[in-house]
C-alpha cells in the first residue's frame, strides 16, 4: 500500500507530516459529525403530510448551543493546530541554524535551474564560484550536513520545490530568499518548479543528489578541477 | 406607460433593455455560454494530460503553450466570466427587486450599462483566442515579470502589445470589474432604498442579504486590483516597470494588489450562492431558517476577516515570515464562523417536514461538497503545511471543491428553485434528478483523486509530467486518467441541463403561481411576473420563514399575506 | 393591466442618486487608495526618491492646489443655486468651476512637458542607461497617479459640462449636487497627491 506523502528525508519533514495527520484527523471528525448531522433529519423528518415543521428558529443561547459547540470544537481544532505548527514554521522559515555547514545558490532561469557552489576558498559570491546552468543539472549536497540556500530568480517568477525535503520557496527577481535543510538520506531526488514560469515550465527539472561526505568532496574536486580547465 | 411599453421594438425589449429581468437573464446566458467554453478548454487540457502526446478527439494536438494558455483562461473565465456573472449579477438582477417587492433597480439604465459592459469584457476576452500570439498563458494570477512579458522588451510598440493576449485580459478584466462595480452599487441602492412597505432589514430573505454582502466585499477589496491592472497594462504597452526588479519594481507588490482582491473575491461568489441554498434548505424544510440573525452577524466577521487574509496565497512567496504567521492565523479563524453558517442551516433540517425535490438535493450536494472544500482549507491555511502543499494538485482539488460547488452547485439549486418562477414553466423533474446525480457523483471522481496526487507533491500547472519519474508510476498515471475520464462524464452530463432547459422553455407545463409554497415575495406575484413584477405592490407583515405556524390552515404564510 | 401604482419613489429617506453616488466615491478612494499605498511603501524603500522629487514643481503644484479648491468653493456656489432652482447662477458657477478644471489641466500640461523635456518620462530611459532603474521608477508612480488623477478631473469636467446643459434647460437640478460631490471626491485625492509628490523631498 503506497503511502500518502513521499517519502521524507530532510529532518524537519517529519514534523511537517505528523502535521498532516494532526489536520487530518480534525478534517475527518468535523466531516463526519457535520455529514452526520445532514444526512440523519433527512431520514428523521422526511416529509409528512399535514405534520407541520418545529418552530425553533435558533434565538437565543439555549437553541444555539449546537451550533456554538460546534464552533467552540472548531476554534480548539484551529488552535491546537496553530499551535502545533508554529514551532516548525520557525524552523523552517523564520530562522536558520546556528552551523552553516554548506551554502550553495540556487538561481531560477526559463527553464532551468542554475546552481552557484562556492570555490574553494569556500565563501560564496567570490570569483572562484563554480556555476552550473544547463537543463536537468543537479544539485549536490552533503548528507547529514545544514545546508544553506540562497534562491533568486533571473527573468520571471520560479518556485523551487523539493518535495521529499517538504520544502518550497518562490524564486522572486530582485530578491534573495535565504532557507535551509539537512537532509540524512543519500539519493538522487527531483526538483521541481511549481511556480507557471513559461512554456516550458514543466521541462523545468533538476535533481537533488544528496551524497556522504567523502564523496561530496570528490564531486566538488571534481567541479574545481573542470572549471580549471 | 403601459402601452407605450407593448409597443416597444424587439431591440428595446429584449436587446437593450432597461428592464431586471431581461438583464438578467442577459447575464445567465452569457455566463452559461461562457461556461460552455471553460468546459471546453477544461476537457482539452484535461484530456492533454491524462493521455499525453495522444490527439484531442474534436480538438487536436496541443502543444505546452496552449496547454498554459488553456488552463489560463478556464480559471479566468470560470471565475469572472460564469461565476460572476451567474451568481452575482444575473442572481442580484433576477431576485433582489422580486423580493424586497419592487418594480426595478434603481438605475436602470446603468443597469443596462453594466451587462453591456460585462458584454464587452467577454468579447475582448474571447478576442484573445484570435490574435496572433493566443490567449494569454501565465496563469489566471497574472504574475508579473511573466505576465509584463519578462521586461524583454521596454520600447513595446503600443498598438503590437495591444494585441497580445496578455494585454487583453487585463482590459477584459478591467471592464469585467467596471461592469461589476456599476451593478454592485445598483445592487445595495436598490436594497437600500426601494424596498416594499413593511420589508425591513431583518425582514429581508438571506439571499438578499448576501448578494448585498457581496457587494460590499467586492466594491471594498476591488480597488487595488484595478490599481494593479492598470500598472501591468502600462508595463505592457507603456514600457514602464512598475513590476520590474531591474528598475525597482516590485513583482510581489502585484501579488499583494491581486490577492488582496482575490480572497475576498471567493466570498463574493460564496455569500449568494450562501444566500440561495438558505432560501432552499428553509422552503423545503418547511422550517425557519435556523439563527437568522445569527447568520448575518458571521458573515460579517467573516466579511471583515477576508480583506485581511490575503497573504495565504504568498505564504511561500517571499513575504516577512513573522507576518505570514499572523495571516495564518487569520485564515483559520474564518472557519469558525463559516462553521456557524454551516452548522445552522444543518440545524434548520432538524425537526424540520423535508421534501427532497431538485432544488433541495442541490442544496444538501452543495453542503456535502462545501464541507470538504472548507476543511481542506485547514490544510492550505496552516502556513507550514502550505509550504509543502502549495502550488501542488492538491491545491487544484481544494479550490475545485469549493468553487464548483459555489458556482455550480450553488446556481443549479438556484435554478431549479426559481425556473418556474422566472418562465412560468416547470422542468422535467426525472431528468434534473438524474442531472444531479451524475453532477454529483462525477465531480467527485473527477476532483477527489486530485487530493492524492497534490499531496505526492505532483505539482501543478504542467502539460506533461514525464521529465517527473517520480509522478509517472502506475497509480499516478491512472488517477490522472480516472480525474479525466470523470471530467468529461461531468462535462457531457450538462447536456442533460441542456436538454431539459430547453425542452422545458419550449413545452414545459404551466406552472403554478408558488408551486414550491413558499414564503417570500417573488412567489406572490404570476409566473412569470409581469413588467413591473407585481400588480399591487405588496405591503410586508412578517419574516420571509414563517413555516409550520400552528394558528395556520396551510404550513406557510407568505410574508405579505394579510390575516 | 393596470397598475396600481406608476411612478414608485425611494422609499426611504436618502435620494438613490446620492446614495449611488457615494457608493461610486467610495470605489474610486480605495482605488487611489491602492496606488497611494503602493506608492508610501515603495517611498519607504527607496530613500533616494527624495533627490527626483526635487524636480517637480511645488509652485505649480501649489497653484494647482489653489486652482482645485477655488473651483471646489464655486461648485458649492451652483449647488446652493440649485437648490435654489436658479438656473442662470448654476450655470454661471459650473462654467467657472469648468473653468478652474482647463486651467489645473493646462498647468499639469506645462508640468509635464518641462519634466519630459528633462527626460523624466513614463520610463526615462536617460535614468535606466545611466543606472537609476530605481529613480526611473519614481517617475513611474508619479505619471500614474498624476495621469490617474488627471483623468479624473476630465471625466468630472465632462460630467459637469452635461449637468450644465441640463439645468440650462431648466432639468435635473438635483444632478448639481452629485456632479459637485463627484468633484469634491477628485479635489480631496488631488490634496493627497500634492504633498506625497511635490512636498515631500
Ligand atoms: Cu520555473
Ligand atoms: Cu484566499
Amino acid at each position: 500500500m503506497k503511502q500518502i506523502l513521499p517519502e521524507n528525508i530532510s529532518t524537519y519533514g517529519g514534523e511537517v507530516d505528523s502535521l498532516f495527520f494532526t489536520i487530518t484527523l480534525f478534517v475527518v471528525l468535523a466531516f463526519a459529525i457535520s455529514i452526520a448531522a445532514l444526512i440523519i433529519p433527512l431520514f428523521r423528518y422526511r416529509y409528512k403530510e399535514g405534520r407541520k415543521s418545529s418552530r425553533v428558529r435558533g434565538i437565543g443561547m439555549k437553541q444555539m448551543r449546537w451550533v456554538f459547540a460546534g464552533m467552540l470544537v472548531m476554534a480548539l481544532c484551529d488552535f491546537y493546530m496553530l499551535y502545533a505548527e508554529h514551532s516548525t514554521w520557525v524552523k523552517m522559515e523564520e530562522t536558520l541554524p546556528e552551523q552553516e555547514d554548506f551554502h550553495v545558490v540556487i538561481t531560477g532561469r526559463q527553464w532551468n535551474w542554475i546552481f552557484t557552489y562556492p570555490g574553494p576558498d569556500n565563501k560564496l559570491y567570490t570569483a572562484d564560484d563554480v556555476i552550473v546552468n544547463r537543463m536537468n543539472s543537479s544539485l549536490h549536497v552533503p548528507a547529514g550536513k545544514n545546508i544553506i540556500i540562497d534562491i533568486k530568480a533571473i527573468d520571471v517568477i520560479h518556485s523551487v520545490f523539493f518535495k521529499n525535503i517538504r520544502l518550497k520557496q518562490d524564486a522572486i527577481p530582485g530578491r534573495t530568499i535565504t532557507r535551509w535543510f539537512n537532509v540524512t538520506k543519500p539519493g538522487k531526488y527531483e526538483i521541481a518548479c511549481a511556480e507557471i514560469c513559461g512554456v516550458l515550465h514543466s521541462k523545468m527539472r533538476s535533481y537533488l543528489v544528496v551524497q556522504e561526505e567523502d564523496e561530496f568532496n570528490r564531486f566538488l574536486s571534481e567541479l574545481y578541477a573542470e572549471k580549471q580547465k | 406607460m403601459n402601452i407605450a411599453h407593448h409597443e416597444m421594438s424587439f431591440w428595446r425589449r429584449y436587446i437593450f433593455s432597461t428592464d431586471h429581468k431581461v438583464i438578467g437573464f442577459q447575464y445567465l446566458i452569457t455566463g452559461l455560454i461562457m461556461a460552455a467554453i471553460g468546459g471546453y478548454l477544461a476537457y482539452v487540457f484535461r484530456y492533454n494530460l491524462a493521455f499525453p502526446a495522444e490527439s484531442i478527439p474534436l480538438f487536436g494536438s496541443l502543444g505546452p503553450k496552449e496547454y498554459n494558455a488553456f488552463i489560463t483562461s478556464h480559471g479566468a473565465i470560470m471565475i469572472f466570466w460564469v461565476a460572476m456573472p451567474l451568481l452575482l449579477a444575473a442572481l442580484g438582477n433576477l431576485l433582489i427587486p422580486t423580493m424586497i417587492g419592487t418594480d426595478d433597480m434603481a438605475f436602470p439604465t446603468l443597469n443596462m450599462l453594466s451587462y453591456w459592459f460585462f458584454f464587452l469584457s467577454a468579447i475582448v476576452l474571447l478576442l484573445s483566442f484570435f490574435v496572433p500570439s493566443g490567449p494569454f498563458d501565465g496563469g489566471w494570477t497574472l504574475y508579473p515579470p511573466l505576465s509584463a512579458d519578462a521586461y524583454i522588451n521596454t520600447e513595446p510598440d503600443i498598438w503590437k502589445s495591444f494585441m497580445t493576449g496578455g494585454t487583453l485580459i487585463i482590459l477584459a478584466l478591467a471592464l469585467e470589474f467596471v461592469s461589476m462595480l456599476m451593478g454592485g452599487i445598483n445592487f445595495l441602492v436598490t436594497t437600500i432604498n426601494k424596498r416594499a412597505k413593511g420589508m425591513t432589514l431583518l425582514k429581508m430573505p438571506i439571499v438578499v442579504w448576501f448578494i448585498n454582502f457581496a457587494v460590499i466585499d467586492f466594491m471594498f477589496s476591488v480597488g487595488p486590483i484595478i490599481a494593479g491592472a492598470f500598472m501591468l497594462l502600462l508595463d505592457r504597452v507603456a514600457g514602464t516597470g512598475f513590476f520590474d526588479a531591474y528598475r525597482g519594481g516590485d513583482p510581489v507588490l502585484f501579488q499583494h494588489m491581486f490577492w488582496f482582491f482575490g480572497h475576498p473575491e471567493v466570498y463574493v461568489l460564496l455569500f449568494p450562492s450562501l444566500g440561495v441554498i438558505a432560501e432552499v434548505i428553509s422552503t423545503f424544510s418547511r422550517k425557519a431558517l435556523f439563527g437568522y440573525k445569527f447568520i448575518i452577524k458571521a458573515s460579517l466577521i467573516a466579511i471583515v476577516l477576508s480583506v485581511v487574509v490575503w497573504a495565504h496565497h504568498q505564504f511561500i512567496a517571499g513575504i516577512d515570515p513573522r507576518m505570514a504567521t499572523f495571516f495564518s492565523i487569520g485564515t483559520i479563524l474564518i472557519s469558525i464562523p463559516f462553521a456557524g453558517i454551516m452548522l445552522s442551516y444543518i440545524a434548520t433540517l432538524w425537526g424540520g417536514n423535508i421534501q427532497l425535490k431538485v432544488p433541495m438535493m442541490w442544496a444538501l450536494g452543495f453542503i456535502a461538497i462545501f464541507l470538504v472544500g472548507g476543511l481542506t482549507g485547514l490544510y492550505l491555511g496552516s502556513d507550514t503545511f502550505d509550504i509543502y502543499v502549495h502550488d501542488t494538485s492538491f491545491v487544484v482539488a481544494h479550490f475545485h471543491y469549493t468553487l464548483f460547488p459555489i458556482t455550480f452547485f450553488g446556481f443549479f439549486a438556484a435554478f431549479y428553485y426559481w425556473f418556474p418562477k422566472f418562465t412560468g414553466r416547470m422542468y422535467n423533474t426525472v431528468l434534473a434528478k438524474i442531472h444531479f446525480w451524475f453532477t454529483f457523483i462525477f465531480f467527485q471522481g473527477f476532483a477527489f483523486p486530485i487530493f492524492f496526487l497534490g499531496l505526492d507533491g505532483q505539482h501543478r500547472r504542467i502539460n506533461d509530467y514525464s521529465a517527473f519519474d517520480s509522478l509517472m508510476s502506475s497509480w499516478h498515471i491512472s488517477f490522472r486518467q480516472f480525474a479525466t475520464i470523470s471530467a468529461i462524464i461531468l462535462i457531457l452530463s450538462q447536456f442533460i441541463f441542456l436538454f431539459n432547459l430547453l425542452k422545458s422553455l419550449r413545452s414545459g407545463k404551466k406552472s403554478e403561481e408558488n408551486p414550491w409554497k413558499a414564503n417570500t415575495l417573488e412567489w406572490q406575484t404570476t409566473s412569470p411576473p409581469p413588467h413591473g413584477n407585481f400588480v399591487k405592490y405588496p405591503q410586508v407583515y412578517r419574516d420571509p420563514y414563517d413555516y409550520g405556524n400552528p394558528d395556520m390552515k396551510e404550513d406557510y404564510l407568505p410574508q405579505n399575506k394579510v390575516i | 393591466m393596470n397598475r396600481t401604482i406608476t411612478v414608485r419613489p425611494g422609499l426611504r429617506d436618502i435620494p438613490q442618486g446620492r446614495l449611488g453616488m457615494w457608493l461610486l466615491i467610495a470605489g474610486e478612494l480605495v482605488i487611489f487608495g491602492a496606488a497611494v499605498v503602493s506608492y508610501l511603501l515603495m517611498r519607504i524603500r527607496y530613500p533616494e526618491w527624495g533627490e527626483q522629487a526635487q524636480y517637480t514643481s511645488t509652485a505649480l503644484g501649489a497653484l494647482n492646489t489653489f486652482v482645485l479648491l477655488t473651483s471646489s468653493f464655486f461648485v458649492v456656489k451652483a449647488h446652493k443655486a440649485s437648490l435654489a432652482k436658479d438656473s442662470k447662477n448654476v450655470v454661471r458657477f459650473l462654467s467657472l468651476t469648468l473653468l478652474c478644471g482647463l486651467i489645473f489641466l493646462i498647468v499639469k500640461g506645462i508640468e509635464y512637458s518641462t519634466e519630459i523635456s528633462h527626460g523624466f518620462t513614463l520610463r526615462s530611459p536617460g535614468l535606466v542607461d545611466s543606472g537609476q532603474g530605481v529613480a526611473s521608477l519614481f517617475w513611474m508612480y508619479y505619471y500614474l497617479m498624476t495621469g490617474l488623477h488627471g483623468l479624473h478631473v476630465l471625466a468630472g469636467m465632462i460630467a459637469i459640462f452635461v449637468v450644465m446643459l441640463q439645468v440650462r434647460k431648466g432639468k435635473y437640478f438635483h444632478r448639481v449636487e452629485l456632479a459637485g460631490m463627484y468633484w469634491h471626491m477628485v479635489d480631496l485625492i488631488w490634496i493627497f497627491l500634492f504633498p506625497l509628490l511635490y512636498i515631500l523631498k
